[in-house]
């Protein structure tokens, strides 16, 4: 699980640079002003490069945070 | 690179006072991911800038680029999608693929070329272009079977051509390869459906890291080495000549030695690109020369300058070989069979290429002809690659005549009939004194590199002046061989960079290009924009010697003092100027 949250930090400290890394774990569509479309898309792609795995469709409009993200992506690991 | 680490490197840090490189990105699809990549690789290649990236309008490639102000940036990066052409070559929009749809869909491809290459060619007035032609798969548009080139498809390919045909002659103008490409990324790796449906970029991740880095490749000014230096024995021909004489050596496939033959082919296509090619062979020389006498031989002995043949260390050779090239190692590639001879080269000039010539691997053999293409390929070939061997050869007399006395003495100058053109056109498409400005080492005054768009900038400036020297005497002509580009205000000329190829050194053209400044412009006084730099001891040594002491960065030289120190000149002159003498 540590290794996600490294994983998943790194993706979104690409995307948002500006954030720091306490604010991280925070982040979402609320919180971070740069969050608009352009870095959704950014921010699918590259964790689903880093991650090797496609997202689907369906789950995109629900991504909207860190902690969702993570959530995510614990399920698509869980045996 | 992917593209975590792409973000990662665009959003490092640059230093405050870095300075600036505009890159417009012209696309007609959404550039996202290409633009992190370009960045990315932009910055890996200048790491001492600050890009800044602009892009255009979706889905109108050509509109962005005759909006776009040619002054705002200092390169344009267009990379063309078939939808660029027509909408119906894309998936995005649905145009209609129907049979009758198909010579309507030509013939306005052929319309939105020739808009774009009138475009382009105008882009290029201001700033390097940087293109790269469709590089996804068609969509399955046409009746044929998509392993069928049928004749709409062929149509269209045509018609691509010519576009490109047309676009790389044009100066400013780079394209990207497309087999270079395909060879870093296969067709069925590069279309990302989903993403172009679901956003409008169409590229999978990896090719888009790969197209960008293409294209900053591109980006780059690159210099090509300048000369190779060949050893004989089963490298230039299979076999020792020392063992099996002339008529044992062989570069031919029925002696099984082919690869030697296509090694000599591509070593005289170098040298009739301007290349210099020299040998260093340990070997008897008698038996070299009768060898070079050989007909079937595919690089002929006027394409080689100089020889070395003799039984001493390789190194050595290669020591003579560069003073006779008046060149440095860093320009230099090496090419030997054995690895042994290779390290002793290295070891003794660690800046020069040391490459094995792998004699029964046919594989390693293409990949060193396909590496030295890249080494010493450029853009377009100017008529002083095609005279500089023999401008070498024939400066030998006048080396001789230094060696002996120090310097050319005034009775051998004399004698030389020589001939200055001085131009003073403002040519901003001058590729000579451009490549002559940003590859010259030794005598430069500062080391001062111009990107295309600074050069044209500069040379935008009304107050500001080019200088390009050309020279032959009764030995040969040498081309054009000096750039002088300063400003010039209240009789006081600004010299900002002065360069002068090594062939043209001990002729004292330096002396008389200065003398030409004076008259021309009626000055008192030259500043010269001075600054020591690891290589430039020729022209320091120029300086020490005429002023009596060594250069310092903001250095002033007066008519006066100059008439005073200036040696006797014997070089008949011409000035033009626009075209006029």
């Amino acid at each position: 699980m540590a290794e996600i949250d490294d994983r998943l930090t790194r993706c979104f400290a690409s995307v948002f640079p500006a954030l720091s890394a306490n604010e991280l774990p925070n982040a979402s569509v609320e919180t971070v002003p740069d969050w608009d479309s352009l870095a959704a898309v950014t921010l699918v792609a590259v964790i689903e490069q880093e991650f090797d795995i496609q997202i689907d469709l369906m789950e995109l409009p629900e991504l909207t945070s860190y902690a969702a993200a993570r959530n995510y992506l614990l399920k698509q690991t869980k045996p | 690179m992917n593209l975590i680490e792409a973000l990662e490197r665009s959003k490092n840090p640059v230093a405050g006072d870095a300075k600036p490189f505009r890159v417009f990105l012209a696309c007609g699809f959404t550039p996202l991911h290409l633009q992190t990549f370009l960045l990315a690789h932009l910055r890996q290649i200048f790491p001492e800038s600050r890009i800044e990236m602009k892009t255009g309008l979706y889905g109108d490639l050509a509109g962005t680029l005759d909006r776009r102000d040619p002054m705002a940036s200092d390169v344009l990066v267009v990379p063309i999608e078939w939808a660029d052409l027509d909408s119906r070559l894309g998936i995005r929009i649905l145009g209609g693929w129907q049979v009758s749809d198909l010579p309507e869909i030509l013939a306005s491809v052929d319309r939105q070329l020739a808009r774009l290459q009138r475009a382009l060619k105008s882009s290029a007035q201001s700033a390097p272009v940087v293109i790269s032609l469709p590089t996804l798969p068609l969509p399955p548009l046409f009746y044929t079977p998509p392993d069928v080139s049928g004749a709409e498809k062929t149509q269209l390919l045509s018609s691509l051509a010519r576009f490109a045909a047309s676009l790389s002659s044009e100066h400013g103008i780079r394209i990207l390869d497309s087999q270079a490409l395909d060879l870093l990324s296969p067709m069925s790796g590069r279309l990302d459906i989903k993403s172009e449906v679901l956003t409008g970029f169409p590229y999978k991740l990896p090719f888009a890291s790969t197209l960008a880095q293409s294209l900053a490749s591109l980006v780059q000014t690159r210099a090509p080495k300048k000369g190779l230096i060949t050893d004989l024995d089963d490298t230039l021909w299979a076999g020792i000549l020392g063992e099996v004489g002339v008529d044992g050596v062989s570069w031919t496939l029925d002696h099984h030695s082919h690869m030697h033959g296509l090694y000599q082919q591509f070593l005289r296509s170098l040298a009739s690109a301007g290349v210099l090619v020299g040998v260093a062979s340990k070997n008897d020389l008698a038996l070299v020369q009768e060898a070079f006498h050989r007909k079937d031989l595919l690089l002929k002995k006027d394409s080689v300058f100089p020889f070395e043949v003799n039984w001493h260390r390789k190194s050595e050779s290669v020591q003579r070989i560069l003073k006779a090239w008046n060149i440095g190692p860093e320009a230099v590639i090496f090419v030997d069979d054995s690895a042994m001879e290779a390290a002793e080269v290295k070891t003794a000039f660690p800046d020069m290429e040391c490459l094995v010539f792998k004699k029964d691997d046919y594989q390693a053999v293409w990949d060193l002809l396909v590496h030295l293409r890249a080494s010493f390929g450029k853009n377009a070939i100017s008529k002083e690659d095609s005279i500089r061997l023999d401008s070498l050869r024939n400066a030998k007399p006048l080396l001789d005549a230094s060696v002996q006395d120090g310097a050319a003495s005034d009775d051998f100058l004399q004698r030389a009939d020589s001939f200055i053109s001085f131009d003073f056109t403002k040519k901003s498409k001058d590729g000579r004194a451009f490549e002559l400005v940003n590859k010259t080492n030794q005598f430069n005054l500062n080391g001062k590199r111009y990107t295309e768009s600074e050069w044209r900038k500069f040379l935008a400036d009304p107050a500001t002046f080019l200088v390009t020297a050309s020279y032959q005497d009764k030995y040969g002509p040498l081309g054009k061989i000096a750039v002088l580009l300063g400003k010039v205000e209240d009789q006081k000329i600004h010299l900002h960079s002065w360069v002068m190829s090594c062939r043209a050194f001990s002729r004292r053209i330096e002396h008389h290009s200065l003398k030409k400044l004076f008259e021309k412009f009626d000055a008192d006084e030259i500043a010269f924009n001075f600054e020591s730099t690891q290589r430039n001891g020729p022209l320091q040594e120029f300086f020490t010697e005429l002023i009596g002491e060594a250069p310092q960065s903001d250095m002033h030289l007066s008519r006066t003092v100059f008439l005073k120190k200036v040696p006797p000149l014997f070089h008949r002159v011409e000035e033009t100027e626009d075209g006029r003498n």
